[in-house]
């Protein structure tokens, strides 16, 4: 059986290994340690005495560092170890490990440490079959280095392994000959840089604005800093506030420096999307705003620097389309994947729209949305411009690059996402239901910042105009009597893809669905097909295609949920709301750690524990902002002009939930909620109604 | 076809560009290298509006290669931004100014409109 992986990560770094600290190469797993999607080490295996070495004790300290504590030998065989070793390993802007041997005997103890070292500089994109590739390898003596390079054309990767030690070097790795004193101890720091050759040999970020004035920063007092703005959650149960840290950590650990721009942003998450994806970064945000408000200005920016300015097939790219996905590795650099700045997506360009308003509903920063002005009209044209591939109206997607273009756009982004009850799949261009929910939301919002911010009232009044034409049709042409609920799609030809789906909940959470429409929905999305007990499947049980385990074709995401908890609550279906938070949150609580990206859609009650995938990345960046927004659904946080409004609808057993310091407009402000008694609790379906435990911005 | 740097740099970048936001401003400076010798092009950015002048002042984005690179930047084969990754173009400064130099060079020629693709050109 293979061993459980562990790993230590910064911004879009990691270093993922066994639960000795060794890496060794895996096809299955993106072992080693990477960074800006190039694999800078992976070989790195300690040895005393040419023993390889037992894990007696792990200490995850942060997400940036670990410690082992090892013994040389296997489990069978040590007994009384004379040497003991200590791996203390951190990640920041290089990977560091100290190890220090201990010499547990009354004599003194002649060693010979080896570390073994290399590097197959792979590519992200070419994990399960690395290319060959021949680095060059460099011993310096003088300086204790051992340096492997990489190098193709002008392109060069370089690790530098320095040693503070006196160290014998060759090109597998470096040997230390040691005397440790009876009782004593010998301590070597090995530091790793990860170089991105750019100008005159040096680091390419060393020539950057972006990354010269970055003062690198101590992880420990970036992380306390991190908290600190953060609201402080006070609950009743102790697994909501463990569940709490553990999203602040992951999400503070999961936001690098790009090249282009001073302050960090969300990448996807590990171990596959450790880069910056247009969509997970903007969900992120706008699950955050209540709590982590300071990632959406660098995250709107960045995607504004980086909007599509022309037409290029092969990268999706279409004037103001917002990115998919960015990589810096050799196949981006190469062109051999389309990834240097892929557009294939067609949500992400409403989003950009989405959350440019709501960001400033919650902050109350008009400068941002000033400033965002041309971006966001061109996003905003985008959609009619370019989006709507049929000219019928619909927001569609149908991808220009047949080579290794993303053939399903949106977040259902597997190959056989897109398939009607009966497993059939529709021809492209698909025009899928949640789009066209984003593109009216789009609309709506974009009219609110002309009318409100721009001072464009007839460009408002036209987007209105737009948007009311778009709901109409939809509600005509998506819905289906005799099911209950909206089409998944439309067919380039305009026949509904009937499937049942959970983008349902996007469909609430847009605001397109007609209020007389949102009871059959909820019923739909709580009811046994599509609610599993631990969430919202994203595709129905009872259907053909339906899979547990399929990502998109069964299996439950936290993130689309805390989309449809929102969803509901919008139109007032609080309950569901309540059971859907609940059920993400006992995910949550019962794998304990960060929460994963995806779990097996089977139910609940027949498996009692939440069914991880092999394929499910953890920590997430919009899997962890998911519990947050879940908590905010659950008090019911809106803001309304200088106010914070608070409405709380507490799953059963939560007792009292208080968070303090919820940061917006007014400054900052406490929200409570309390469970009711099940005697007490009644039903209400006014969207937006009362505000029973309003507080007012109390600035500090 | 195709069009050499510096014919593309005399005559169609210097202008108004509407696709540009209203609020992008900066220097640029593009080092052409050419065997021994280096042509210094000389970008001001503002309002929409680009200058274009040679000169080798500083400027907050200096954007390094041969000329042969910039000439397929010219022809729309290139993507600066692979080319950075790629060390085919060096940069010196401030980046964010290299994604405003993608918009004054053209895309891949041939590259069609998606509706093109899609629905065979049928407009509305």
């Amino acid at each position: 059986m293979k061993q459980e992986l562990l790993h230590v990560l910064a911004g879009n770094s990691f270093a993922m290994g066994d639960g000795q600290g060794d890496m060794e190469v895996d096809p299955y797993a993106p072992i080693g340690l990477w960074s800006f999607d190039t694999r800078f080490v992976s070989r790195w295996v300690l040895t005393v005495g040419g023993q390889r070495l037992h894990a007696l004790s792990r200490d995850e300290l942060a997400s940036f560092e670990t410690r082992f504590v090892l013994v040389p030998g296997t489990a069978s065989h040590y007994v009384d170890a004379d040497v003991s070793v200590i791996r203390h390993r951190s990640l920041d802007d290089s990977f560091n490990e100290r190890i220090t041997v201990l010499n547990h005997s009354a004599e003194p103890a002649d060693l010979t440490v080896r570390m073994e070292i290399g590097s197959d500089f792979a590519d992200t994109a070419e994990i399960l079959r690395p290319a060959p590739r021949r680095p060059e390898v460099t011993v310096d003596p003088v300086r204790r280095q051992l340096r492997l390079c990489y190098q193709r054309e002008r392109f060069t990767r370089e690790t530098l392994v320095t040693s503070t030690e006196p160290v014998e070097i060759d090109q597998h790795g470096m040997t230390f000959r040691i005397r440790v004193a009876p009782n004593g101890e010998w301590q070597n720091d090995l530091h790793v840089a990860m170089i991105i050759r750019g100008a005159s040999g040096r680091d390419l970020r060393s020539s950057l604005e972006s990354h010269r004035h970055h003062v690198r920063t101590d992880m420990r007092e970036d992380l306390a800093r991190w908290f600190d703005h953060a609201p402080q959650l006070v609950a009743h149960r102790d697994s909501l506030e463990s569940a709490y840290t553990q999203a602040l950590t992951d999400l503070a650990a999961l936001r690098y420096m790009p090249l282009s721009y001073s302050e960090r942003v969300p990448v996807g998450g590990l171990p596959w999307a450790m880069s910056l994806y247009g969509r997970d970064a903007m969900i992120t945000c706008l699950q955050t705003l209540p709590f982590t408000p300071e990632l959406t200005p660098a995250t709107l920016h960045l995607l504004a620097l980086l909007q599509g300015g022309q037409l290029d097939d092969y990268h999706d790219e279409e004037p103001g389309k917002i990115l998919s996905e960015l990589r810096y590795g050799e196949a981006a650099a190469f062109g051999e994947q389309p990834t240097v700045l892929y557009y294939g997506a067609a949500d992400t360009t409403p989003l950009f729209v989405v959350l440019l308003d709501e960001y400033q509903r919650w902050t109350g920063d008009t400068d941002l949305v000033r400033e965002l002005r041309h971006p966001a009209r061109m996003a905003l044209d985008w959609i009619d411009a370019y989006g709507d591939l049929c000219g019928d109206g619909y927001l569609r997607y149908q991808s220009r690059n047949s080579v290794n273009g993303v053939a399903n756009q949106t977040w259902r982004n597997s190959p056989d996402a897109v398939v009607d009850r009966h497993g059939r799949e529709p021809a492209f261009p698909r025009a899928t239901c949640e789009l066209q929910g984003y593109a009216y939301d789009a609309k709506l919002r974009g009219a609110r910042l002309a009318r409100e911010i721009w001072g464009d009232p007839a460009y408002a009044d036209r987007l209105e105009a737009e948007a009311a034409r778009l709901r109409e049709r939809f509600n005509r042409d998506f819905w289906l009597p005799d099911r209950g609920y909206y089409a998944f799609a439309l067919t380039p030809d305009g026949e509904p893809v009937d499937a049942l789906t959970s983008n349902l909940g996007h469909l609430l959470f847009t605001g397109i669905v007609e209020p007389e429409r949102a009871d059959a929905l909820a019923a739909h999305l709580c009811g046994p097909e599509l609610f599993s007990g631990w969430g919202v499947r994203t595709y129905a049980a009872g259907q053909r295609p339906y899979n547990p385990v399929g990502a998109h074709l069964g299996a439950v995401w936290p993130w689309d949920n805390a989309i449809i908890a929102a969803g509901l609550r919008r139109y007032g279906h609080d309950t569901e709301a309540a059971r859907i938070a609940a059920g993400i949150f006992a995910v949550a609580e019962t794998l304990g750690g960060s929460v994963p990206e995806v779990v097996a859609g089977y139910s609940r009650e027949v498996t009692k524990y939440p069914v991880q995938l092999p394929a499910a990345g953890r920590p997430q960046s919009w899997a962890s902002g998911a519990l947050l927004m879940l908590l905010a659904t659950m008090l019911g946080l809106r803001p309304c002009d200088d106010n914070l409004l608070v409405d709380p609808q507490i799953p059963e057993g939560y007792g009292r939930i208080e968070l303090l310091d919820v940061p917006g407009r007014w400054g900052r402000a406490d929200c409570y909620g309390r469970e009711r008694p099940a005697d007490r609790r009644r039903s209400r379906r006014t969207a937006r109604g009362a505000e029973p435990y309003q507080r007012s911005g109390t600035a500090r | 076809m195709g069009s050499s740097a510096v014919e593309h740099l005399e005559r169609r970048v210097a202008g108004r560009h509407p696709d540009l936001p209203e609020n992008t401003a900066g220097s640029l400076r593009l080092d052409l290298r050419d065997g021994g010798r280096t042509e210094h092009w000389y970008l001001t950015i503002d309002q929409q509006d680009v200058r274009v002048s040679r000169s080798s002042d500083n400027a907050e984005l200096v954007v390094g290669g041969d000329r042969e690179v910039f000439d397929r930047l010219a022809e729309g084969g290139l993507n600066p931004a692979a080319a950075v990754l790629r060390n085919d173009l060096t940069v010196q400064g401030n980046l964010r100014l290299l994604l405003t130099l993608r918009r004054l060079f053209p895309g891949p020629p041939g590259a069609r409109h998606p509706r093109e693709a899609a629905c065979g050109g049928g407009g509305r």
